[in-house]
């Protein structure tokens, strides 16, 4: 018991200053990894938004004023004015998650309409096929016997031999 | 015709009805992808979209301006980098033989997504400062490219044949891979000569 309490402490302790070396080590570089990744991620969501068949045109332009802010803090970063740069990145996160959410709430409303389109075409074709098989049965003994009746009616002639 | 003819006439009917019939189902299923190779353009041009009106003699500190365009081809929405890079005569430069872009760092970054047959355009406003002449070679200190300024130190040999220092400020398109999550170069680059004279 006492041994699992040490080692529930130890773990703890060394994930807390894991995660604090990080952030003292990292505080830059690591927010601008964390800013591409989610402009990725909401593009990924935008893209996979767009193979479902969603009209994607207003997440583009959403994305691309992400992209235009997160390219300048990146050039701003380059001529070393590096808190600016962290304050441009940082201002990207929040519209990235919100595209990267309304992609996939679109991905989601396109792919039950693509279904809710199936099952009705399922539906139209299938009474559609069988309409045209009964109807093409019913058609062919129609014609079938008035074919007959029409043959059975005929009169045999006699044609006079000329030969 | 006698009836087995016209059985065949009405079967065949019937066939093509049927397909008619069905023709809601297999628009909803059958897809017939784009076999067109996928490519993606990348443009420069003068100021007013021509190109002989590239900024080619240029002088310090003065506003130049050119149009940056991307043109997206790859059937679906593609996310491109573009770098902009500023080298002399001897310096890194892209290799279409072997795919390979400039070694040289980016100075400037542009992110644009765009989509399928749509295409994406910027205007980039740069000038040389600080440049210097040294017996037969000329150093550019700085580039400054949309109001953002990025020491270059670049030398450039004087030129005897042509009379003039020769730079290039060149564009690289990058192009983000969904599937590895990076950026990969697209091998496209574009280019202006920079021509200062004295």
């Amino acid at each position: 018991m006492l041994l699992g309490v040490l080692l529930i402490i130890a773990f703890g302790t060394s994930f807390f200053t894991m995660h604090f070396a990080d952030a003292q080590t990292y505080p830059t570089k690591s927010k601008f990894g964390y800013a591409n990744d989610v402009v990725e991620q909401a593009f990924n969501a935008v893209l996979d938004a767009e193979k479902a068949g969603a009209n994607v045109t207003d997440l583009l332009a959403q994305l691309n004023d992400a992209a235009g802010i997160l390219a300048q803090a990146e050039n701003i970063y380059r001529t070393g004015d590096y808190n600016t740069a962290v304050a441009q990145a940082d201002s990207v996160l929040n519209a990235s998650n919100s595209i990267g959410n309304q992609a996939q709430a679109l991905q989601l409303a396109t792919q039950a309409q693509k279904d809710e389109t199936v099952n009705l075409s399922i539906i139209i074709s299938a009474a559609s096929v069988i309409v045209v098989i009964i109807a093409s049965f019913l058609a062919w003994r129609f014609f079938k016997r008035s074919y007959y009746k029409r043959a059975l009616q005929m009169k045999p002639e006699v044609v006079s031999d000329e030969s | 015709m006698n009836l087995k003819e016209y059985r065949v006439v009405f079967a065949a009917t019937a066939l093509v009805l049927i397909l008619l019939g069905a023709s809601p189902l297999l628009n909803a299923f059958l897809s017939f992808p784009n076999k067109a190779t996928p490519f993606s353009e990348l443009y420069v041009l003068g100021q007013n979209r021509i190109m002989s009106e590239y900024p080619v003699e240029v002088t310090n500190d003065t506003d130049y301006r050119v149009i940056l365009g991307i043109g997206n081809h790859m059937h679906e929405s593609s996310y491109y980098s573009v770098d902009v890079k500023f080298r002399n005569q001897t310096q890194s430069s892209p290799d279409s033989s072997n795919s390979t872009p400039s070694s040289l760092p980016p100075l400037y970054e542009y992110r644009a997504f765009v989509g399928d047959e749509q295409s994406w355009e910027t205007t980039l406003v740069f000038k040389l400062q600080n440049i210097t002449y040294e017996g037969n070679s000329t150093l550019v200190g700085n580039l400054s490219i949309n109001g953002q300024t990025f020491t270059v130190n670049t030398p450039a040999a004087w030129s005897s044949q042509a009379g003039d220092s020769y730079y290039q400020l060149f564009f690289e398109l990058w192009l983000y891979n969904a599937t590895s999550n990076r950026f990969e170069y697209n091998d496209r680059a574009v280019w202006i000569w920079l021509n200062f004279v004295p």
